[in-house]
């Protein structure tokens, strides 16, 4: 379990990094964190000629609130999301996702950027980004393109991102009076990819009406899954139990595979229990915030 | 209560500690100083094919490759045979390297050996195998089947072994049954993964003629004995090394072909050559276990009195039987433990070790008695419920009571001594069995989470002699171990031992003997481990023994010291003869009398580091070599039990109480036993609740990763309850018993127990019992209906 051999390049800036990637274009792998990277290396089922480390980019470290958004650097660090306060306040859904990746080790380590890139569909973050409705800043030799999150994920592992491209760093809604959120999910063991998880960012209007709904799922199609059909149905309706349970009659079209961990059905399942718990739970979270 | 005497019965801290926990333990990796070539293997990916070619040309003229070898090169290696002495075995030599077929994915069939091991990936690379696949066996019925593909030409019927026996008058007690109960229980294939895994480093000296070896092994005495034969070559001219290990748990308790490789290349190459084994590599070849099934007959009384008991059992051997315990450990081990502690008079059983190609199955922690436990605990369990009985009830009707001790079981085992009635109620006691049981049927049947109790109830067959390996047919296992005891002339002992330590604390609980039987500090006792070089042979490290054997050696060579110093210590007191005189906090006195010589003293004068001389000298120094072979068999005996909570909306088991009560007769040190017991259960509840090794039809590991086999964190254990009852044994040295496996005997069924005791209060239950490890969260859900009947998995 050693990698092949590969070209070791450290840029210092994005301009040198672009540069560099345009240069040598699929031939290069972009090195963030390296949880997920340097195994693959390791198993020698990625065996790029370069490693461009994006460690030392500057530009690509920031953690700031700004027009009434959390702007993220894509090296934010996962342990970041539930240690900056200004994070954890702001956006809880994203702390709270965070936590249920891996090991303090490797949240210590791991990057939103590079969780987002790689983009495991059991994975959290890339579920709790879709249902924020965050926004990607995407920085390649054209200049920067905005995508949004939902749109980003177009198939199993696969990204909009081009091979010259470097995801730069992401927005999202903050919290504000009447946001509720939640991300539940079960596991074998704790820390373990999701056998499925349920994202929710959500809020109410003074009458307890579902002002906006956000909901994605995890660990049940080849990508983070968007519930659009539930997301319409619920906005406009009343915060209820029965409006719930009538939501998750409208959570269908997702297709989990079965593998060793869980059953196709015992993942349908979960996700539908899991939708129903972390709706009741953004509900509750948004009424006492109201 | 833990029996006291000197230094022995305390939880004196670990001598280990300081060091390991510093990061300063010397484990093979950290072995550099020889600046070693480092090696890597080409390994089949096949489960079963011919192998037409191996073409190598290319890897060797890579920059930085020494050398590459194939199968061809390892022709004047004498094959690895597993001799087992019982009917109906069949031995089949294994080469180190594979020659004509490979039968497992992951057997070696190329080496290379380079400047470090990237380059030597690097060409692996760039090796070309020519197969021409065979059908690929991978499970036991597929195997048994008629006119199935053949494993291995020379083992007919893919049965590697078949034992049959009955003892008593089985068809006589089902011919009169009341009752009679049908059940199959099966446990999944698993692996130990120890945190480090295995690794082999090898020099040889053509001055000397002398082989050294360090290998991360829990037998290099057996490893010494095999080596010598396999090369050809004196017993003198080798040395073995283990290191300080990170965990061993019976994997390291077999010689892999790594073992026999690595030793060649450093002669034939005359070079210092190391490998160190990846996760990949262990889970796809470090030896597996169980993967057993377990179909049980009883004929039981309508008061649950087990009167007969017939067993078919059939376990998956892997491609080979591994050295030196062969395919038989578990298929003997699960057939002849299985009675435990119950007065069962009439037992048949038939056992097979079916090969497949899948990687071989070993020796790991607790080797059969775990799923054998879990079948006939289970079984229990079963027949109590139909039979409206409380599950420590029917226990109580089944179980040896220590008024009928000793007792010989029909198979011929004697147990000597133990506690079994009286550990089942002292564990029902600490967990408030008759209080939790009214909790568990407040909660409504048709409510979201139900509570559950799972007993188990077993003896632990430990410390095993050289009378017990012959018993059961091990050739190659003395069963005897050994220790050179040297007290230096400044009156402190060092204790040398092939006796490994990967967890056990030997260098504590050894000194704490030392230190007792001759009044010094454990502090004054240094312990040397695992090195052939220093010590005696012996046998090594596994099996529940070391205390029992090499605490025996200890006991035994410490009381020869004593014997000579206090004859040298008696002619520096007025020639007093040793009975008037006695030994402790340093000093020899003479009883009765104010007379002393410190301890150092009389060390001295038994060197005779001054000339002069003593007539009381009979030998100089004080250095002896003492051996220790158990009585036959020793018991020691546990109950366990788990409290758990299910979640019945997702499946998930949650652990409310769990309790160990263990009798491993006079306790060394107390703190290393539960220590022992605690990561034994950890162990053992991995394998009730997430361990598997899944191949799929083709012969494919697919939890090649621990991404994918998924072991217990700590997060998944509870913490336990762990109190002991004292029944020394009679026969061994120092009344102890050995216990090292026997936390994951008794996880294994009293988890899945609980789990199925709670199932049962659902008014959703199916009816079915959870008769195979692990469980996985579907799985319960199953048996209350929200997931459907059998899924995909075949379950
Ligand atoms: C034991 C273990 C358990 C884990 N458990 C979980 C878990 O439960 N849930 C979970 O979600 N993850 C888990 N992970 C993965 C972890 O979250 C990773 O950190 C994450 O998937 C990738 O982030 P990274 O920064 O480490 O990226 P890297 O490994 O460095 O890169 C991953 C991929 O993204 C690309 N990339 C990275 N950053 C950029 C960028 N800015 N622009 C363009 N491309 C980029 C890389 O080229 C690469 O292809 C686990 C990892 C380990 C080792």
């Amino acid at each position: 379990m050693k990698s092949a051999p590969f070209e070791y390049l450290v840029p210092a800036s994005l301009a040198e990094a672009l540069e560099t990637l345009a240069g040598h274009q699929d031939e290069t792998k972009v090195l963030a964190g390296g949880q997920s990277l340097v195994p693959l290396l390791k198993l020698r089922l990625a065996r790029p000629r370069y490693l461009l480390d994006i460690n030392r980019v500057p530009e690509l470290s920031y953690l700031e609130l700004k027009d009434g958004r959390l702007h993220l650097g894509a090296l934010t660090r996962h342990s970041a999301l539930g240690r900056e306060p200004s994070a954890r306040g702001s956006c809880p859904l994203l702390a709270e996702a965070a936590a249920r990746i891996g090991h303090t080790a490797i949240r210590n380590r791991g990057t939103v950027g590079g969780s987002l890139c790689h983009a495991d569909p059991a994975a959290e973050l890339p579920a709790a980004m879709i249902a924020l409705g965050a926004e990607l800043k995407i920085d390649g030799p054209g200049g920067t393109r905005l995508v949004p999150a939902a749109g980003f994920f177009q198939g199993f592992m696969t990204v909009d991102l081009q091979p010259d491209e470097i995801l730069a760093g992401l927005s999202v809604p903050v919290a504000g009076p009447g946001t509720g959120w939640s991300y539940l999910e079960v596991s074998r063991r704790h820390g373990d990819f999701a056998i499925a998880g349920v994202a929710v960012w959500l809020s109410l209007d003074d009458k307890g009406l579902f002002r906006q709904v956000g909901i994605a799922l995890a660990g049940v199609d080849d990508r983070p899954w968007k519930a659009r059909a539930c997301e319409d149905f619920l906005v406009g309706k009343e915060a209820k139990e029965e409006v719930i349970a009538a939501a998750r009659e409208q959570l269908a079209g997702f297709d989990p595979t079965g593998d060793i961990h869980a059953s196709r059905e015992y993942r349908e399942l979960m996700a539908g229990e899991l939708f129903v718990q972390a709706l009741r739970q953004a509900v509750e979270r948004a009424a006492n915030n109201l | 209560m833990t029996q006291v005497t000197g230094y022995i019965g305390r939880s004196v801290k670990r001598k280990e500690d300081a060091r390991l926990l510093r990061g300063e333990g010397r484990y093979l990796d950290d072995l550099n100083h020889l600046k070693p070539k480092q090696v890597a293997f080409w390994r089949s990916p096949y489960a079963h094919a011919r192998i037409k070619a191996v073409r190598t040309a290319e890897a060797r003229e890579l920059p930085g490759v020494i050398a590459v070898f194939t199968g061809e090169d390892f022709a004047p290696v004498k094959p690895l045979v597993t001799e087992i002495q019982l009917e109906g075995y069949v031995a089949k030599p294994q080469d180190p390297v594979a020659r004509d077929k490979a039968s497992h994915a992951g057997e070696i069939v190329a080496v290379v050996v380079a400047e470090d091991r990237y380059i030597a990936e690097d060409a692996l690379e760039l090796i070309e195998v020519d197969f021409e696949p065979l059908p690929a066996v991978v499970d036991v019925d597929a195997a048994l089947a008629e006119g199935s593909s053949l494993v291995h030409t020379e083992v007919p019927g893919n049965i590697y072994y078949r034992g049959r026996r009955v003892f008593g008058e089985v068809e006589a007690a089902f011919a009169k049954a009341e009752l009679v109960f049908r059940e199959t229980f099966r446990t999944s294939r698993i692996a130990g993964t120890p945190l480090e895994a295995r690794g082999c480093l090898a020099e040889y000296d053509p001055y000397q003629d002398v082989l050294t070896v360090w290998s991360s092994t829990q037998i290099p005495s057996i490893l010494h004995l095999k080596l010598a034969e396999i090369f050809g070559m004196h017993e003198n001219g080798i040395r073995i090394i283990a290191p300080d290990m990170g965990g061993g748990f019976g994997i390291k308790a077999q010689i892999y072909p790594e073992e026999i490789i690595i030793p060649f290349l450093a002669r034939a190459l005359r070079l210092p050559v190391k490998w160190v084994q990846d996760r990949r590599e262990d889970l796809l070849t470090g030896v597996h276990a169980r993967d057993h099934r377990y179909e049980l007959e009883a004929a039981v009384t309508r008061e649950g009195v087990l009167t007969a008991l017939r067993l078919r059992m059939l376990t998956d051997a892997g491609a080979f039987s591994s050295f030196p315990f062969g395919c038989t450990l578990e298929a003997t081990g699960g057939a002849r433990m299985i009675l435990g502690p119950y007065k069962i008079r009439n037992y048949e059983y038939d056992t097979i070790a079916v090969a497949t190609n899948k990687a071989p199955a070993g020796a790991y922690r607790g080797v059969a008695q775990p799923s054998c436990f879990f079948a006939i605990e289970g079984l229990m369990d079963i027949i109590a419920g139909k039979l409206g009985l409380d599950p420590a009830e029917i226990r109580r009707r089944n179980m040896l009571s220590s008024a009928e001790l000793p007792y010989t079981n029909p198979i011929g085992i004697h147990f000597d001594s133990g506690s079994y009635g009286e550990s089942l109620e002292k564990a029902l006691q600490s967990a408030r069995y008759a209080e939790v049981r009214g909790e568990q049927s407040r909660i409504p049947a048709d409510a979201g989470r139900q509570i559950g109790i799972g007993l188990a109830c077993y003896t632990e067959i430990s410390g095993i002699s050289s009378k017990g390996y012959q018993s059961r047919g091990v050739a190659d296992v003395p069963g005897y171990d050994s220790v050179r005891m040297r007290m230096d002339p400044s009156g402190t002992v060092a204790i040398y031992t092939t006796l490994t330590s990967q967890g056990q604390g030997h260098w504590t609980t050894f000194a704490q003997i030392a230190a007792t039987e001759l009044g010094i500090e454990p502090d004054q006792v240094r312990v040397v481990d695992g090195d052939t070089g220093l010590a005696p042979l012996g046998t090594g490290t596994f099996a529940s023994r070391a205390s029992i054997t090499g605490g025996g050696a200890v006991f035994r060579a410490a009381r020869e010291i004593k014997r000579i110093l206090l004859r040298v210590a008696g002619g520096m007191l007025d020639d007093l003869p040793p009975e008037e005189l006695e030994l402790g906090e340093g000093f020899v006195r003479a009883r009765g009398r104010k007379l002393k010589v410190t301890l150092r003293e009389a060390a001295r004068k038994a060197y005779e580091i001054r000339s002069g001389g003593s007539e009381t000298r009979e030998i100089p120094g004080l250095e002896v070599i003492a051996y220790y072979d158990p009585p036959p068999s020793n018991w020691s005996n546990a109950v366990h039990l788990a409290v758990v909570e299910l979640n019945l909306v997702t499946g998930f088991p949650r652990f409310l109480d769990y309790v160990v009560v263990s009798d491993c007769g006079n306790l060394i040190n107390p703190m290393i036993v539960d220590g022992q017991i605690q990561g034994g259960a950890a162990q053992g509840i991995g394998e009730a609740l997430l361990e598997a090794l899944e191949y799929d039809p083709g012969g494919q590991l697919l939890t090649a990763s621990w991404g994918d086999y998924l072991i217990p964190t700590a997060l998944d254990v509870p913490e336990m309850k762990i109190e002991h009852i004292t029944t020394p044994c009679p026969s061994t040295e120092g009344g102890v018993k050995g216990m090292g496996e026997g936390g994951a005997i008794g996880a294994l069924p009293a988890v899945v127990n609980a789990v199925n005791d709670a199932l049962r209060r659902s008014r959703c239950w199916t009816g079915v019992p959870i008769t195979r490890a692990p469980v996985k969260p579907e799985d319960i859900l199953r048996r209350v209906g929200a997931v459907g009947a059998e899924g995909g998995d075949g379950r």
